[in-house]
């Protein structure tokens, strides 16, 4: 702890941190990195910080901000120290979030076939059919291989108990991954005398696995399919992800006009003629892939395609609706979702959460504003987000007000103490404690499925701010998933 | 590949191309008139209106005083002028992101880098004494990017694609750039105190193309109008006359047209056509009259352009 470059290192014993213990002792795992740390000097971190944001913003691995009168492209921050998960961690997080994404599969085939677990009065019906994301047009529809959730983003944080606990499951259109693969090549790069001091798993095998994902859910009938990605086109914010995996997959990166509607069945426009498509990896929401079935005036979509869909010509992915299962609320029952479709508990804790469409805990929370997380049920980005303990009163009854206009679209969850993990700050040229998560990636595919060994961890840059999206001006971090010693 | 995409690789190319034409027709222009051998030539008012000739249409007005640093801004830098450098950069990147998932990082990264240096760049100090370094940064950028479309890009129809662009573009800028310079040579004529044919702005012209040392190895004599029109039009082994961009585009087109019997009219017929005119041609048959010649080739070049977009990259 005599190092210069962490002399500002202030530890808030409220909080988990996972680079020192409560006796500001450095973690096991992280002495070696520590220790080689030591050989840079506080001029070292600066020019490598300098030099890793240059080769984001050249590589243009930026997204793109919207003010009134321009538009401005930014690198998603990136930081210097790594953060590190040992193998026994990390081999529960990999277990528990493959069994998340497979229940939730198994829930979105029944809420769209037989309703069984409505029926046996587990999961209330009003909990779907009050949802914005539930599509009746996907009632009794088969997709390709039976999977609905191809592609999923789970969010842990590590405890003050030092457990981790699932946040949120994302199963629409998750993104972050490049960013994660980005991130490790500048940290090789940077620190490359650091990172071959450890074992770590890779994780550029991602795009190879996401194809042969894809290449599992293809339609019937067909043996080569012609996999593509769909992205809104270069004005979208994460178009960097979209290009960056159809260039990794050595797919066609495609937009809505790329593609038309021909019999039931999905063909792109290329300079030699009609090529048909199979499977679809879409970066487009549900409400605009196709205007003749839901947003009528989408330009994004492709006129047509649910037909085709429906009719098994091509696979999405991931598959229409699934948003009603990533649903906020809908994750307060993802224990018994997990015990009625597995049999087995859940290896990772869920937040307590209190249903404000439930007038007892609704009541409850109104009076505890201040010390729960309030989250709209059907919001992503970390949007409509409101933390208590950093509201004014005037805010408060503000939120309330807004809670008790529309219960049913609000949960509150305690305030849980995100872990604190070494973070660069340019401001005092030092590391200092931040608040990070983690975004894990599952794939799930007709008899393959595939965790990537890695992750993305976010990381509020603002002190003692604890919503680590992008949106909301959060970093990441390079993730080392260490191999069995 | 996509029509679109290949709409976007082609532009990529044309708009790289076409920045570096512009940005070394400034730079050379500029420079060489600092000690042009006479009073005409020489003059500010001569080279900006030159400047403007080659981007835009000619100022009409004679009695119109330019001021310079508004011209160079203007050309450079000023993003609500379409010809401006910056913009051709701008197209340049934003149509390499739209197939940045066909073209190398590599490629991508110089053409981005380029593009935030160019955007970047003090307006200020362009226009004050900048335009050496701000030329040569876009010119050498340039020769560098073309160098990452040529190591590491598949030789496919990708490829061909963005070389049919360049190429496109290249006959059009050359041919521009002699018109530009034409009009100089007949403006500034008398003050040569002889003829057109040898006027100082041919060599200035060979330098805008950058063909001046290998003219002076192909041909020892200083170069006069015939020798050099005929070096920058009809040459074979010239890398930027209008004949080998001709002969380049018509390579290409046949990649994309693979097995394909060649309709009346189409585009690789319509190339075909132009390059086998052109292999026949003597300076005798067009010196006479300049400006109808290069009209009729531009003409030519976008007809083909049109007919590309028609028959390649038509999306609706």
């Amino acid at each position: 702890m005599n190092l210069p470059i962490f002399s500002s290192y202030d530890f808030d014993s409220r909080f988990y941190d996972e680079i020192f213990d409560k006796d500001k002792k450095v973690r096991e795992i992280y002495t070696t990195l520590f220790s080689l740390f030591s050989e840079h000097s506080v001029q070292d971190f600066v020019k490598l910080n300098d030099q890793a944001k240059a080769s984001f913003f050249n590589q243009g691995i930026t997204f793109q901000v919207y003010n009134e009168n321009e538009t401005k492209e930014k690198i998603f921050p990136f930081d210097l120290f790594p953060r590190i998960i040992d193998a026994e961690e990390w081999l529960v997080i990999e277990k528990g979030v493959l069994q998340r994404s497979k229940a939730l599969n198994l829930f979105l085939w029944d809420i769209y076939h037989d309703k069984k677990i409505i029926k046996q009065g587990i999961v209330p019906l009003e909990m779907i059919s009050s949802s914005t994301n539930y599509l009746h047009q996907m009632m009794h529809l088969d997709p390709p291989g039976g999977i609905y959730n191809h592609i999923s983003g789970t969010d842990l944080i590590k405890h003050s108990d030092g457990n981790y606990y699932v946040l949120e499951d994302n199963i629409r259109c998750p993104s972050g991954v490049s960013y994660v693969i980005c991130n490790r090549t500048a940290l090789k790069r940077a620190l490359h005398g650091v990172f071959n001091h450890y074992k770590s798993y890779t994780v550029t095998d991602y795009a190879q696995n996401l194809l042969e994902i894809l290449e599992t859910v293809k339609p019937k009938g067909v043996d080569n399919p012609n996999c593509v990605v769909i992205t809104p086109g270069i004005f979208n914010s994460a178009y960097y992800e979209h290009s960056f995996l159809a260039k990794e997959m050595g797919v066609q990166l495609v937009e809505g006009r790329d593609l038309f509607v021909e019999n039931d069945f999905v063909y792109m426009k290329t300079i030699n003629g009609p090529v048909k498509v199979d499977v679809i990896y879409r970066r487009i929401d549900d409400l605009y892939i196709d205007p003749l079935e839901f947003s009528p005036s989408s330009a994004l979509g492709v006129p047509g395609l649910f037909a085709a869909y429906k009719k098994g010509n091509v696979c999405l992915v991931n598959a229409p609706g699934t948003g009603v299962a990533d649903d906020k609320a809908i994750y307060t029952y993802m224990p018994q979702i997990i015990k009625y479709y597995l049999d087995e508990e859940p290896i990772l804790n869920n937040v307590h959460t209190y249903h404000c469409s439930r007038q007892k805990e609704l009541d409850y929370v109104l009076n505890n504003i201040a010390s729960l997380v309030i989250k709209p049920v059907d919001e992503s980005g970390g949007y409509g987000i409101s933390i208590g303990n950093k509201l004014s009163k005037e805010e408060i009854s503000e939120v309330k007000k807004t809670v008790q206009a529309n219960p049913r679209k609000y949960i509150a969850q305690p305030i849980m103490s995100l872990s604190t993990h070494a973070t660069y700050i340019e401001g005092t040229e030092s590391f200092e404690p931040r608040h990070v998560d983690l975004r894990t990636f599952t794939l799930l595919g007709a008899k393959k499925d595939f965790v990537l060994k890695g992750g993305l961890t976010r990381v509020a840059l603002k002190k003692g701010n604890l919503v680590v999206n992008s949106s909301q001006g959060g970093g990441s971090k390079d993730t080392w998933v260490l191999m069995k010693q | 590949m996509l029509a679109r995409v290949a709409n976007n690789l082609f532009w990529m190319g044309r708009y790289i191309e076409r920045s570096e034409h512009i940005a070394r027709y400034l730079n050379i222009n500029y420079f060489s008139s600092l000690d042009a051998p006479n009073q005409m030539s020489q003059s500010r008012q001569f080279v900006l209106r030159s400047m403007i000739f080659m981007v835009d249409d000619p100022v009409s007005d004679p009695d119109k005083i330019l001021a310079e640093e508004e011209v160079l801004f203007d050309i450079g830098l000023n993003p609500t002028k379409n010809y401006a450098i910056i913009n051709c950069l701008k197209y340049a990147r934003e149509n390499a992101n739209s197939a940045r998932d066909l073209i190398s990082f590599e490629l991508y990264e110089s053409i981005n880098k380029l593009y935030h240096s160019i955007s970047n760049y003090c307006p200020e100090k362009f226009v004050k004494n900048g335009l050496y370094d701000f030329s040569l940064l876009v010119t050498k950028s340039t020769a560098a990017i073309r160098g990452k479309i040529r190591g590491t890009l598949l030789h496919d129809e990708v490829y061909a694609i963005i070389m049919l662009g360049i190429n496109i573009e290249r006959a059009h800028q050359v041919i521009r750039t002699i018109n530009a310079k034409y009009h100089d040579a007949l403006i500034a004529k008398g003050s040569y105190g002889d003829l057109i044919k040898n006027s100082y702005e041919w060599t200035t012209l060979l330098k805008c193309a950058d063909a001046y040392d290998m003219m002076r190895r192909f041909d020892k004599r200083t170069p006069t109008s015939i020798s050099t029109l005929e070096f920058l039009i009809l040459n074979n082994n010239c890398p930027r006359s209008v004949m080998n961009s001709l002969n380049q585009i018509d390579k290409y087109i046949k990649v994309l047209s693979e097995n394909v019997i060649l309709e009346k009219n189409s585009a690789a017929f319509l190339i075909g056509k132009i390059r086998a005119e052109f292999e026949f041609k003597t300076i005798d048959d067009f010196e006479e009259d300049l400006n109808d010649f290069f009209e009729k080739t531009l003409n030519k070049l976008m007809e083909i352009g049109l007919k590309m977009e028609i028959e390649y990259f038509n999306v609706n």
